[in-house]
């Protein structure tokens, strides 16, 4: 198992809601798609996951729904909110902001590029 | 915006579900556990793997339980129940705290009610703290004042000032209408309304063709004669009212919270209209008496303003006769202090006393919530133990704190609008605006933070600190330094009701020194008539219908004498220098030396009246008011003055008259002697006295006499009597009827609020202190039970124990008295102006409040060691 990377302070947001763009699924199924998109890079440890979805209820950003898994198993599915969207979008905005601002800093893209 | 709230707000009312928590978890579990089974591990182990990998299944539930927004509210409402279980479980403690608090924040919230509106109140001015008084000062009339010779060249050549003004107070008018009513008319400037900067509620200022010489005749009116007389009516402006007989147009209507900057009561505003070229002739050349306030000109100070003015005040010196020169002096000080000088000593004493209690109150309630925090170490420990945060632990502290602090405030605002309402009740009339004073709402808030402070701040030091595990242990617990902080508080509690105690006690003494004191004057069955006459009335002059009314005033059942006077006693007459005095034949006093006297022009009866004796020579006689000569008596401080080891019988004095300079006048003759009556009140120095015999001769008599009844009968049924003698002679005349006894009485109203206000906060003070001691005490004797216990077993006596206990308690007594007797000693000079005939570092008070404070500490100390000694050795073993 690769090494997990700590997640930057409100990173872990971004990634769910980035997840869940892609449509409704459970807390198991946002981590583990987080685990493989990284290549293992991410490991998203149970104790900040569901804290962070249930925040993230809370804020109205994505929805919550009781429905069946794939095994047939009473499960809670997340969705995107409307405002969960828009939020998306500023916050990728805004994150491309920062790694771009990072790179340059570490000399890592060519000035062109960016 | 909005939706987010909703969402939040939904939230905060759905609660969850618990299995919902619950069910998430597992279903994470059991798919790990799948996802590792298909990997081809066994079942079992899966499981077992995956609930390792997952963690605390109970963490991650609160952590997403915390999530929620506003959950700390149910921790809150956990933490509300705990302590009302923890109240309950201990109520001595919970009424001790809620009682002390009830009066700290009572008393304080009250006191500074009052005496804010002393202290710091807004005058009723714009910026009321630009205005200042201006005027001179001499050692007859030390408030500062002007005379019109002065005033206009100072008005007309001042720079420090926007504007300067004057009033001059003519005092008593009657309202001479349908039924004649006694007011109080006041003569001001044209600039009077606005350099004071008073908004009218109705109307116009007077205009400058309105002061001048014999202009028309207008009035400004207060809100109360606006009530009385028109019932607020807006067409009151513009009507006439009669006014001593002259019809008086209105121009203007003060406003509700109108006073004069001198505080004396109005009715009604007249201009002034001053000759202002006459001030140099009038009244011996130097104008009449006027009181003169300034308003000043952006960033100049009062003593900018004082140095300024010098010059000005020098200059016209020159109209003052040269011997009396050097006794006045230019004063300029602001509005505020010139009203506020003697209730100033007052209210700081309250304000200290008040602040004491406060004090004391908080030092109980830390003393009494540390004993609690070190009684509750193990419970904390516990707490801790079984997972509770430090957070969680201190917010339970201040959840305490705070419950307490709310319930003691509630308690407290009861208190204290009683207390009010006693103290307006009991308040003498001469304590300003504190019938206009109400709860303050800052104060309130206040001292209620200060005293959740103290509660916090103590309660929260053993939550603070880190459990120990030797507390869950320990089967006693003991914090030597939280002991030691404790029996600082109740000494330092001990010690500052010894401040309060001796500042009461003095003030006791004080007052019944004053109640004792020998007046010189029998006060019982004498009953005092005034008659504030209108001169348009008596064209001739008042004598006439003053020997009417005495006639007529003997007349009356039960009357026995009937003297009359132009001033009463113990408040001084007319001011008078002892060097305008000369004995013919001998050399006079240089001029300025010798101070005052009192002069009070009388006849014959009013020595009879008061009973006071005259013990040499003959006094007046009847026969002597017809005389065109003039008589005088001497009292005996003053016959030993001017007459050392001599009969002054039968002397000659020549009094001065200015003229404009001080000039020879008309010469008296010394008939007696008479027996030192007070004459400055109640707690002033006395001058030396000298009466007048006042002859019949029309001059000498002004509206302003009262009579003098001995009388065998009360004053309730004479009074009507007397109104109707009086009605027979001038039945538009004003008749205030009073008796000496209440007079006097009135006069001491402030001296017995002061003590009596102060006493209430010293007895306050003590039983606070009192409940400390005993509380801190009884705490230290249960603490030491298996001490005790084991003391006994090893063949100590009851009375060693008793000792033991006892002996802690008169160590914190010594200490607290030692350290309150030193500080009262220094606070006691505080209260030198309001004590009467006591010193203030007085030894029999000091020691009188030591040894009841004593009295009382011990036998606090002494139930609980009882209690202590009466202990089974067995049971005192096996304690907890």
């Amino acid at each position: 198992m690769a090494e997990s990377t700590d997640l930057l302070q409100g990173t872990l947001d971004l990634l769910i809601l980035q997840t869940l763009d892609l449509g409704p699924m459970h807390g198991w199924g946002v981590a583990q798609r987080i685990q493989q998109v990284s290549r293992d890079a991410l490991q998203i440890g149970q104790g900040s996951l569901y804290p962070a979805l249930h925040r993230l209820e809370y804020k109205g950003w994505i929805r919550a729904d009781w429905g069946i898994s794939e095994n047939n198993r009473r499960a809670k599915f997340y969705s995107l909110t409307e405002t969960g969207r828009k939020q998306l979008e500023a916050e990728l905005e805004s994150w491309e902001r920062l790694s771009g601002a990072i790179g340059l800093v570490l000399g890592r893209i060519p000035e062109a590029a960016s | 915006m909005m939706r987010d709230w909703l969402t939040r707000c939904r939230f905060m009312i759905s609660q969850p579900k618990p299995d919902e928590l619950d069910e998430e978890p597992r279903f994470h579990v059991e798919q790990a556990a799948e996802a590792r089974t298909a990997a081809g591990v066994a079942t079992v182990e899966a499981r077992r793997q995956a609930l390792i990998e997952f963690g605390g299944v109970e963490r991650v539930r609160e952590q997403c339980y915390q999530q929620r927004p506003g959950w700390w509210m149910g921790t809150v409402a956990q933490d509300v129940r705990y302590a009302l279980r923890g109240f309950r479980r201990n109520l001595v403690f919970t009424i001790a705290v809620i009682a002390t608090l009830a009066v700290g924040i009572g008393a304080t919230t009250a006191v500074f009610s009052v005496v804010d509106r002393i202290l710091f109140r807004p005058l009723p001015y714009a910026q009321g703290d630009r205005l200042v008084s201006v005027g001179l000062g001499q050692p007859l009339e030390r408030q500062e004042f002007t005379l019109g010779g002065f005033f206009f060249e100072w008005r007309d050549n001042q720079k420090p000032f926007q504007s300067i003004t004057y009033e001059m107070s003519y005092g008593d008018c009657n309202l001479t209408e349908t039924e004649p009513v006694h007011l109080h008319c006041i003569s001001v400037a044209q600039n009077f309304v606005p350099t004071m900067g008073i908004p009218l509620q109705l109307g116009r200022n007077f205009t400058v063709e309105e002061d001048i010489p014999n202009g028309p005749r207008v009035a400004m009116i207060t809100d109360g004669l606006w009530l009385r007389r028109f019932n607020r009516s807006p067409d009151a402006v513009n009507q006439q009212i009669n006014v001593d007989g002259h019809l008086t147009r209105i121009v203007g209507v003060l406003p509700r919270d109108f006073e004069m900057p001198r505080l004396q009561p109005t009715d009604i505003l007249q201009p002034a209209q001053v000759d202002i070229a006459a001030q140099h002739t009038v009244n011996s050349g130097i104008g009449y008496p006027m009181w003169a306030f300034a308003r000043l000109k952006p960033g100049v100070s009062i003593a900018q303003a004082k140095a300024e003015m010098q010059p000005l005040f020098l200059h016209t010196q020159q109209w003052i006769p040269p011997e009396l020169r050097k006794e006045f002096q230019l004063q300029v000080r602001s509005l505020r202090d010139r009203q506020m000088q003697d209730a100033y000593a007052a209210a700081w004493v309250l304000l200290g006393a008040v602040l004491v209690v406060l004090l004391i109150a908080c030092a109980n309630v830390a003393s009494l919530f540390s004993a609690r925090g070190a009684a509750r170490q193990r419970e904390l420990a516990v707490r801790s133990a079984l997972g509770a945060s430090r957070v969680r632990l201190v917010r339970q502290t201040l959840t305490e704190a705070f419950l307490l602090a709310f319930a003691g405030a509630a308690a407290g605002c009861l208190f204290s609008e009683i207390l009010l309402r006693v103290f307006i009740a009991i308040a003498p009339t001469g304590v300003p605006f504190l019938t206009s004073a109400r709860l303050d709402l800052r104060i309130v808030l206040f001292t209620v933070l200060v005293s959740f402070l103290c509660a916090a701040l103590f309660g929260i030091v053993p939550a603070l600190e880190k459990p120990r595990a030797i507390a869950l242990a320990a089967r006693q617990t003991k914090s030597g330094a939280h002991a030691r902080l404790r029996r600082l508080l109740v000494a330092m509690q001990i010690g500052l009701s010894v401040v309060l105690l001796s500042g009461a006690s003095l003030l006791v003494r004080s007052f019944w020194n004053l109640q004792r004191q020998n007046l010189g004057i029998e006060t019982r069955n004498v009953i005092t008539v005034h008659v504030p006459l209108n001169g348009e009335r008596h064209p001739a002059g008042f004598l006439d219908f003053y020997l009417r009314a005495e006639a007529a005033l003997r007349r009356l059942p039960g009357v026995s004498a009937v003297g009359m006077t132009d001033s009463l006693p113990p408040i001084g007459g007319q001011g008078m220098r002892y060097s305008e005095l000369r004995v013919v034949g001998r050399t006079p006093t240089p001029g300025g030396r010798g101070g005052t006297l009192a002069v009070r022009h009388v006849t014959p009866d009013y020595f009879r009246a008061f009973q006071i004796p005259i013990v040499n020579g003959a006094g007046f006689t009847d026969a002597e008011r017809n005389s065109k000569d003039h008589f005088m008596i001497l009292s005996r401080e003053l016959a030993a003055r001017m007459f050392p080891g001599e009969d002054p019988v039968g002397n000659h004095v020549e009094v001065a008259v200015f003229n404009p300079y001080l000039a020879p006048g008309p010469i008296y003759t010394v008939v007696g002697v008479a027996a030192n009556v007070k004459n400055a009140g109640l707690t002033g120095d006395d001058s030396p006295e000298l009466y007048e015999l006042a002859t019949n001769q029309p001059d000498t008599w002004s509206l302003h006499h009262f009579f003098v009844l001995d009388s065998s009968l009360p004053v309730s049924l004479v009074a009507p009597l007397i109104r109707s003698s009086v009605a027979q002679l001038d039945p538009t005349a004003p008749v205030e009827i009073s008796t000496m006894t209440r007079t006097v009485s009135q006069l001491a109203d402030r001296p017995r609020f002061e003590t009596a206000l102060l006493g209430f906060f010293a007895l306050c003070g003590l039983l606070m202190a009192v409940i400390g001691l005993y509380g801190v005490i009884s705490f230290v004797a249960t603490q030491r039970t298996q001490e005790i216990g084991v003391r006994m077993a090893l063949g100590a006596t009851r009375v060693d124990i008793l000792r033991l206990i006892m002996g802690e308690g008169v160590r914190l007594i010594a200490l607290g008295g030692l350290l309150g007797l030193g500080a009262a000693l220094a606070a006691a000079q505080l209260l030198k102006s309001l004590l009467f005939h006591v010193g203030a570092r007085d030894p029999w008070t000091y020691a009188g409040v030591v040894g009841v404070l004593g009295m009382v500490a011990l036998t606090a100390t002494l139930i609980p060691a009882r209690a202590a000694m009466k202990v089974e050795p067995v049971v005192a073993l096996r304690y907890e």
